[in-house]
């Protein structure tokens, strides 16, 4: 398969260089009872040809993040601080996401930028039979002609797993992992860039959750796509992405490798979820959870906005927001891989960045 | 009951819509309650209504703020008691309506199969069949026609509106696990319905109490401009009725047609406001800010 | 007349659905077909149902609560069938035999207190004699399930948070002392983090209270984690039963298999190295959301 993907569509290059860079980015949305503050200065990067998961549970706000990033926020939500800085292949300065309309989004979108939706959402458009979004997509967005694309689209379609007769079906006529797929082959037709998918296995049937999640890989491995995964399943992660952000009340709390955030997890909220993973086989041990209440976003808690539920809370927890910054290993010199955490576990004063001590 | 008023007051704060709509009408309703002693008070003492008092079509002046009619009535008081029968023909028919349409919808909605068919079917017809030409004709049969008769010939055509929503939304509240638990803590039919169904209804049985009201206030106005509603009353219909059967209008006598327009069209501008601002309280697409 | 053995089944149960949005797979939805399920009291066990979403786990939970009466077959209770039962065993089942939900936004009527469900169950089933004793006992009942009357009592349900809300029903099933607790999906709607805390005061309910449970989830992990038995549903029939470590580790039915096969395993070390194909007789196509009538 992985042959067969390359042969439809280029693979891309550049794996490793930066792609994405949210800055300080603030969503709010306009309530009676307040503002409420979804995402609250969210700081992330992201490579070339990686797949980064996003964790987190409802009301943590990473949905708003992905509307956002997709520049699909609606009022009474607003975008109330920071920037996107998106790299493209091409090698002009990055555009700021943020700052692009009209014409300039509708360029990004789909060649540069696409978008899985949950499983039983539809982007597809309910009168258009699959052939015609394909060559919808494909003509507008690429530059491929009509009759390259009608030849490409049976090719596309097996790689995911179809068969060609859906060619000629509407949208209702396919279940939900049907849809997926479909809209997983116009991002690789169109060879976007940025591939981000919003709990792209819930709602699924459980068999054809597999075979999502390693077309997911695929695309990273054939195809070279970076692709940001949004989902609260913690498995999903493990299973697909390179490195896990984890976000709590609005912010990232964690971000590390997948290995590292799954077997020494640092932020207290990123052990207590991982702590509450049950798993099959093995000894039947007692998972603890994590006690408490989520916050409101209309009404953080002071300081570290987990200290309410934090077994290690201190004073400084109540009163400072631990920035997120780089847990350096005393014996490693190499910084770029370093787990980034916003804990004052982790903060020693007079010293600059954080030292772990495990 | 706190918890009514909790529940209103938050309606309140909620739209500004529903703010206008409600004053709008509160103060009708006001004006309505106190109608004889502001009769009283406008007549200064003497009945500003009888015939042959006052001088015949005064233009508004400062004893007769919307002047008088061809016998003399003070125009203000007219409109001030006019608006009170006509409001107590739409309360009566409003409520007449929605009790009759709540329970058919209820049983319908709840007990569902050949019931709910039969009953529906039922509603339909009444929906079908061409309302007015048929009040009409009833009403050009009646002889003696006093303001109750008229108000339940109104009501047993408007009850089918509401009987429509509620049942929509008996549906759909029917299957929630809330009522499911109900029936497994061993409540029986009747108690599910009027303490678990029927509170989380009473902002639709309430809009439907005030459609089915206007409704029937503007089809008994539709009636009496024909001529054929209760001339022994006196209502906004009918003081459209006399503007159009005196000429008051090629007269210089605007007041007695303008007034119970005005009237009329503030009513039903306020019903609306309130449908319009409870819609966009209820849902949230429609908002600009979003709710708790 | 009921047997002593307090036992809840379901002998060749077939539930029917018909309907206009059935046309397209033949007029009718056999969403469980000769089904058979026994449920001992004694010993209390957990028996986990797992299923995906079509496989009729939900209709079977709401056939064995007595909502629907099913096309075909019995449900019986100790030995009798509840569609029989005298007005004194009826209550007995109604009382022994109590349920959670899946959905927590869905249980309270947004209308009331949280404390009404507490009130009404005692209110029906006579539990005590004075409101002074039946506030004594939703209290205990509360702290049985880590809650404190304070943050819960006078409190309206959408104050309270989707974990909260669950562990306000597991208090009243306390309160009830049933015998038989039918769980469908409690924790599908729960974060993570609560999902957890919920099924481990599951778990000693069944230990500590004596009440068997038929659990039912979709996720094969929360039901090797309450352990105990598990019966695996598709389509309306049972394919496979056995204890949790034979049935998950162990599997011998297709169907189990390919479930286990297709649950990601939350290890980044134990990654899918097979790639897995969709056999296409696995798509079905749907019509979403039927206006469904049961027969019967």
């Amino acid at each position: 398969m992985a042959n067969d993907l390359a042969k439809v569509v280029q693979k891309k290059t550049g794996i490793g260089s930066p792609l994405l860079d949210i800055e300080d980015l603030k969503v709010y949305y306009n309530t009676v009872n307040g503002v409420s503050k979804a995402v609250d200065g969210v700081n992330l990067s992201l490579k070339r040809g990686e797949i980064l998961g996003i964790a987190g549970e409802s009301g943590c706000g990473k949905s708003t993040l992905t509307t956002a990033l997709l520049r699909l926020t609606q009022p009474p939500g607003y975008i109330a601080g920071g920037s996107i800085l998106f790299h493209t292949a091409e090698e002009q300065a990055p555009l700021d996401l943020l700052e692009l309309g009209g014409e300039a989004l509708r360029a990004v979108r789909w060649r540069h930028l696409s978008y899985l939706p949950q499983g039983s959402m539809n982007a597809l458009n309910p009168v258009l039979r699959i052939k015609e979004q394909f060559l919808d997509v494909m003509l507008e967005h690429s530059k491929i002609g009509k009759r390259e694309a009608l030849k490409m689209i049976p090719t596309l379609l097996a790689q995911v797993n179809l068969e060609p007769y859906v060619i000629n079906m509407y949208p209702h006529e396919l279940s939900g992992g049907m849809k997926q797929r479909v809209v997983l082959a116009m991002a690789i037709a169109l060879n976007s860039d940025l591939v981000v998918a919003d709990e792209p296995t819930t709602a699924l049937d459980v068999h054809v959750q597999r075979i999502i999640i390693q077309m997911l890989a695929d695309l990273r491995d054939s195809l070279g796509m970076t692709v940001i995964l949004v989902t609260h399943d913690m498995a999903v992660h493990a299973q697909l992405a390179d490195r896990v952000a984890v976000m709590y009340a609005g912010g990232i709390v964690e971000v590390g490798d997948v290995h590292q955030i799954f077997k020494t997890p640092k932020h207290p909220y990123t052990r207590g979820l991982i702590n509450s993973i049950p798993r099959i086989g093995g000894e039947r041990i007692r998972l603890d959870g994590i006690g408490g209440n989520t916050p409101s976003p209309r009404n953080w808690p002071s300081g570290c906005r987990f200290h309410p539920r934090c077994q290690h809370v201190m004073p400084v927890c109540k009163q400072e927001v631990p920035p997120l910054l780089q847990v350096v290993h005393r014996h490693s010199l190499d910084g770029e891989h370093q787990p980034l955490v916003a804990c004052h576990l982790y903060s020693q004063p007079g010293l600059g960045g954080n030292h772990d001590d495990e | 009951m706190d918890r009514f008023l909790l529940a209103i007051l938050s309606l309140w704060r909620s739209s500004r819509k529903v703010q206008v709509g409600i004053v709008i009408m509160v103060f009708f309703i006001l004006l309505a309650l106190l109608h004889t002693p502001i009769a009283a008070l406008i007549g200064h003492g003497t009945d500003p209504l009888e015939i042959s008092v006052n001088a015949p079509w005064q233009q508004p002046n400062i004893q007769h703020w919307l002047g008088t009619d061809r016998y003399g009535r003070d125009v203000l008081a007219m409109t001030v008691t006019g608006l009170t029968a006509s409001l107590e023909v739409g309360v009566i028919a409003g409520l007449l309506s929605t009790v009759i349409g709540t329970v058919v919808a209820f049983v319908a909605g709840y007990m569902g199969g050949k019931v709910d068919s039969f009953l529906s079917s039922f509603t339909d017809v009444f929906l079908v069949v061409p309302s007015f030409p048929l009040l009409i004709t009833l009403a050009a049969y009646t002889n003696n026609v006093n303001l109750v008769s008229v108000a339940v010939l109104l009501a047993v055509f408007s009850w089918p509106f509401a009987a429509r929503t509620i049942r929509a939304q008996v549906l759909s509240l029917r299957s929630r696990p809330y009522v499911e638990l109900a029936k497994v803590t061993r409540m029986n039919a009747f108690e599910i319905i009027f303490q678990e169904l029927l509170p989380n209804l009473l902002p639709f049985i309430g809009v439907g109490f005030a459609n089915a009201a206007l409704g029937s206030i503007f089809a008994l106005v539709g009636l009496e401009v024909i001529g054929l509603g209760p001339g022994n009353v006196l209502d906004l219909g009918l003081m459209l009725n006399w503007s159009q059967a005196w000429g008051a209008l090629s007269l210089g006598a605007w007041a007695i047609f303008v007034a119970p327009v005005v009237v009329l069209a503030l009513l039903f501008f306020s019903v609306n406001l309130i449908n319009i601002g409870l819609e966009e309280v209820y849902n949230p697409r429609l908002r600009k800010t979003a709710g708790a | 007349m009921m047997t002593s053995e307090n036992n809840l089944a379901m002998q060749d149960v077939t539930q029917i659905f018909r309907g206009a949005a059935m046309r397209s797979i033949g007029g009718e939805l056999r969403a469980v077909d000769n089904l058979s399920l026994n449920l001992n009291a004694n010993p209390p066990q957990i028996v986990s149902l797992v299923g995906q979403s079509g496989s009729g786990k939900s209709t079977l939970a709401r056939i064995i609560l007595g909502l629907p009466r099913p096309t075909e077959g019995s449900v019986t209770y100790c030995g009798k069938n509840i569609y029989a039962l005298s007005g004194k065993e009826y209550e007995t089942y109604r009382r022994d035999v109590q349920p959670v939900f899946q959905d927590p936004y869905g249980i309270f009527n947004p209308f009331y207190r949280v404390d009404r469900v507490f009130w009404t169950a005692i209110k029906k089933f006579k539990l005590t004699s004075s409101s002074r004793q039946g506030l004594a006992r939703i209290e205990e009942s509360l702290h049985a399930v880590d809650l404190r009357p304070e943050d819960v009592l006078n409190r309206y349900p959408h104050q309270l948070s989707g974990g909260q809300r669950q562990r306000v029903m597991l208090a009243r099933i306390h309160l009830l002392q049933p015998k038989f607790i039918i769980a469908d999906e409690p924790v599908s709607m729960l974060d993570a983090a609560v999902r957890v805390l919920f099924l481990n005061l599951l778990i000693d309910f069944t230990q500590k209270y004596g009440m068997t449970t038929l659990f039912i989830t979709h996720d094969l992990s929360t039901a090797y984690y309450v352990g105990g038995e598990i019966r695996v549903i598709s389509r309306g029939k049972i394919v496979e039963s056995g204890s949790v470590e034979k049935v998950l580790i162990h599997p011998s039915h297709p169907y189990t298999q390919m479930l286990l096969a297709s649950v990601p395993v939350p290890d980044p070390d134990a990654r899918w190295q097979e790639k897995a194909r969709i056999a296409s007789e696995e798509e079905v196509i749907l019509v979403e959301k039927p206006e469904i009538e049961a027969i019967g």
